[in-house]
């Protein structure tokens, strides 16, 4: 087990092990993460120490680096071919059939934006703004787990049949909340361009664009109202906070290193994943009671988040101008230093002072661009994206068996893997 | 020219000119509710998120972003806009009781007369409403020219006033799923949908304050004023009665008597220049205001646009104290004035279907108050 990769990641570990710790056990919601509670958990596909994210699991453990099981046959391309290796060592027992999760999802999804443009009833001008972004364009990803989740669990719950109503809202609620905190940032940002269209702050100006988000808000607020269940709302009130103060975190920088990673997985949580994994709940909320069961579907929903945020913070660095529908660097050019220049600057100490001034001075943005490519800042952060997709296969896998939990898996393989 | 109004327009939203009948109305009712309802914010206010904004602001002293003049408004607090709505929502949960049918528990967790969660509402009401002051305040980048000063800080003052507004709307929410009531939270949400309606019609409206066909009449009027200035009220007043499980009747009714106090209360702020003896004073008023937007539908379009050319003075300046003679001379003041009283009268009316009490009789004076000039 001597891969390279996998030497620098356990040194990395070392470093910062403590970061994790922090992240994963003392974010408030996930305290209840604990080896007790999961281990009862019959129909795991256990391989024996799933009380520890498999992150931790592999700095204690450096010799017995076990991949959950049911990964079987990923073929993640961003591997390096020696540890691809070990996934298949340890994937020759099972045999679970991977399934394609847009295909699966499509039948729920249909009229989904058309939906959603009905429920943002309202006159004249504000209609054109708020139905803007919901031209069926988006690759309404957040949905599409929405439902692949709602699916899996019903299957796990022994409830066959559609979706519930309600699980349908949560699918529309989540783009909503979503599609309303893009056009509140797009303003912030002062970015011009998404989706390869202008923004609504370019077209109508920052103003409007700002009403429009408040009232794609508070429809989406309506409409969970109408779930009437307490829970999902304070679920989804959750999210709320956590994308708001995830945009304070944004604000600020930390001088300290440990520090700075810790608020940047901790940002990404709130921006990010908070969304995906809340909803992930509340549509669990709504047909089981059990509450290992929500912490299954929020765990997964809550790294997957994190690692597809990962993955974009990548592709600014990596994918071409317009490829996602933005300028590259495009979060140096915004003052944010993200996953790679992070780690860039473990191996470029010039990079911290730059950090700090947030490549406010002439040259800076071009210089750390350089430094990140110079480094393996890339390379780790995909790995780092790679941990989260497997703690987030080891928690769906928790569920019993079903195509849309199989499509959940691999999606986890498309999130890492994809280049848009 | 745009700049002058743009700089009235905010005054006109921030500045305190209420009469002092109101005030002391104000001031009396809030020793029945038990304490000053400017407190009710204070948990968000001295967060840390509002602290580093506040800090941020300081950045800002000396620009024209709109966000300064809100932000002075939360410390020099007028005790005439910010405070009032939660005291109106504390004071009629107080007036209507607890309910009959309610059960023994919840009548327990009544303090004063009133229910937690009624108090939670309260804070709630006014935090949507000074989130959408804040948001308000947002400034189009692209209409600010460089003479009216430097770009970075518009955009930082923007900056500052999305998140604030968000994270007063985000605690809003956060509020409201604690109230455990999902019917609450539809219509305190349906209420923000209402609010940022009608903000958005002001914009819209306001664009087109120098063009022809701008002209509305007192029923559009009406209704752009209910969503931006009386739904929010309404509804909290309603969702109240829902928190205390009164029955729909209970319910109308205070919707009804939130919905005309904040009309009246519209209406009696708008006219405050007109009615007020200004000789020798400067004086300023906003073009939406009620008495110029009927003086406007009275006059006819034609008429107005001669006016405005009258009262322009050398430097193609309006004279706003000519403009005001040139309003008051014609029926728009009369018509604010009447549709005041009705609106004050329809309020009173509303109350009195609750049983005699202190909390009520200080809503009649509230109430009242609106009516006096």
């Amino acid at each position: 087990m001597a891969c390279p990769l996998l030497r620098r990641c356990s040194k990395w570990n070392a470093n910062c092990t403590s970061l994790f710790e922090t992240l994963w056990y003392c974010d408030g919601r996930s305290v209840s993460y604990s080896t007790s509670s999961l281990g009862r958990t019959s129909w795991s596909s256990g391989t024996g120490n799933e009380g520890q994210p498999s992150l931790l699991r592999r700095r204690t453990r450096p010799n017995t680096f076990n991949f959950t099981t049911s990964l079987s046959r990923h073929q993640p391309r961003l591997l390096d071919p020696k540890l691809q290796a070990c996934f298949w060592i340890n994937s020759a027992h099972t045999d679970v059939k991977l399934q394609d999760p847009f295909t699966i999802a499509q039948k729920d999804l249909t009229n989904l934006y058309d939906d959603i443009r009905k429920e943002l009833f309202v006159s004249k001008e504000l209609k054109a703004l708020c139905h803007y972004y919901f031209d069926g364009k988006g690759k309404a990803i957040r949905p599409m787990i929405v439902v692949l989740m709602a699916r899996a669990l019903n299957s796990h719950s022994n409830r066959s049949g559609d979706l519930l109503p309600g699980q349908r809202a949560v699918a529309m609620i989540t783009e909503m909340i979503h599609t309303a905190s893009l056009v509140h940032d797009d303003v912030i940002d002062g970015s011009d361009k998404r989706r390869g269209k202008g923004t609504i702050n370019e077209l109508w100006g920052e103003k409007k664009a700002i009403l429009a988000g408040d009232f794609i808000l508070s429809v989406a607020s309506i409409t969970m109202a109408r779930i009437g269940n307490n829970t999902v709302v304070k679920v989804f009130s959750q999210v709320i906070e956590d994308l708001v103060r995830g945009e304070f975190m944004q604000l600020g920088s930390k001088e300290n290193e440990n520090e700075r990673f810790k608020h940047y997985l901790e940002k990404t949580f709130k921006k990010t994943a908070s969304l995906i994994a809340n909803s992930c709940k509340a549509v669990c909320v709504l047909v089981s009671s059990d509450p290992k069961v929500h912490e299954i579907a929020y765990q997964y929903g809550k790294n997957v988040g994190i690692a597809f945020q990962l993955v974009d913070d990548v592709l600014d660095f990596t994918s071409g101008a317009n490829h996602l529908g933005k300028p590259s660097a495009a979060d140096l050019k915004l003052g944010l230093a993200t996953g790679p220049v992070l780690f860039a600057c473990q191996q470029f100490p010039e990079l911290h002072a730059m950090i700090m001034r947030r490549f406010s001075s002439k040259g800076d943005v071009d210089r750390a661009w350089q430094y990140v490519f110079q480094s393996d800042g890339v390379e780790q952060t995909k790995n780092l994206a790679q941990h989260y997709c497997q703690e987030a296969i080891r928690q769906i896998s928790m569920l019993r068996p079903s195509p849309e939990r199989d499509a959940l898996i691999r999606l986890t393989e498309m999130v890492l893997t994809r280049d848009k | 020219m745009a700049l002058s109004s743009r700089g009235r327009r905010t005054l006109s939203l921030f500045s305190s000119s209420a009469p002092s009948n109101w005030s002391k109305a104000v001031a009396d009712a809030e020793k029945i509710v038990g304490y000053p309802t400017s407190f009710m914010s204070l948990r968000c206010l001295l967060s840390d998120e509002l602290s580093n904004v506040a800090i941020q602001v300081k950045k800002l002293i000396g620009t024209q972003h709109p966000l300064l003049h809100t932000a002075r408004g939360f410390v020099f607090d007028s005790g005439n806009h910010l405070p009032t709505r939660g005291l109106i929502v504390l004071l009629l949960s107080k007036a209507a009781g607890p309910s009959h049918t309610a059960s023994d528990l919840l009548a327990q967790d009544m303090v004063s007369g009133i229910h937690t969660s009624q108090r939670n509402l309260a804070e709630i009401t006014e935090l949507i409403h000074t989130a959408f002051l804040v948001h308000r305040g947002i400034v189009d980048l692209k209409e600010w020219t460089i003479s009216d000063g430097p770009l970075k800080d518009m955009e930082f003052g923007n900056k500052m006033a999305v998140l604030s507004g968000d994270f007063l709307l985000a605690n809003a929410c956060t509020g409201l799923a604690q109230l455990n009531n999902t019917k609450v939270v539809e219509l305190i949400s349906s209420a923000i949908g209402d609010v940022v309606q009608g903000i958005y019609n002001e914009n819209t409206s306001n664009s087109e304050e120098h063009s022809l066909g701008g002209s509305v009449d007192v029923e559009a009027w009406e209704e752009h004023t209910f969503l931006s200035h009386g739904a929010l009220l309404a509804k909290s007043c309603q969702a109240a009665m829902e928190l205390a499980q009164h029955d729909t009747e209970a319910q109308s009714l205070a919707y009804t008597f939130g919905k005309h106090l904040s009309m009246g209360h519209r209406l009696n702020s708008d006219l405050q220049p007109f009615v007020k003896s200004s000789a020798g004073e400067s004086v300023t008023f906003s073009f939406s205001a009620a008495p110029v937007v009927f003086h406007r539908q009275i006059v006819g379009q034609e008429r107005w646009s001669q006016q405005l050319q009258q009262v322009k003075t050398r430097r193609n300046e309006l004279d706003y104290s000519k403009l005001l003679a040139a309003v008051k001379s014609e029926k728009g003041v009369n018509t604010a004035m009447d549709l005041c009283c009705y609106h004050g009268n329809k309020a009173l009316e509303a109350i009195q279907a609750f049983p005699s009490s202190e909390a009520r009789s200080a809503l009649e004076n509230i109430a009242s108050a609106i009516t006096k000039f």
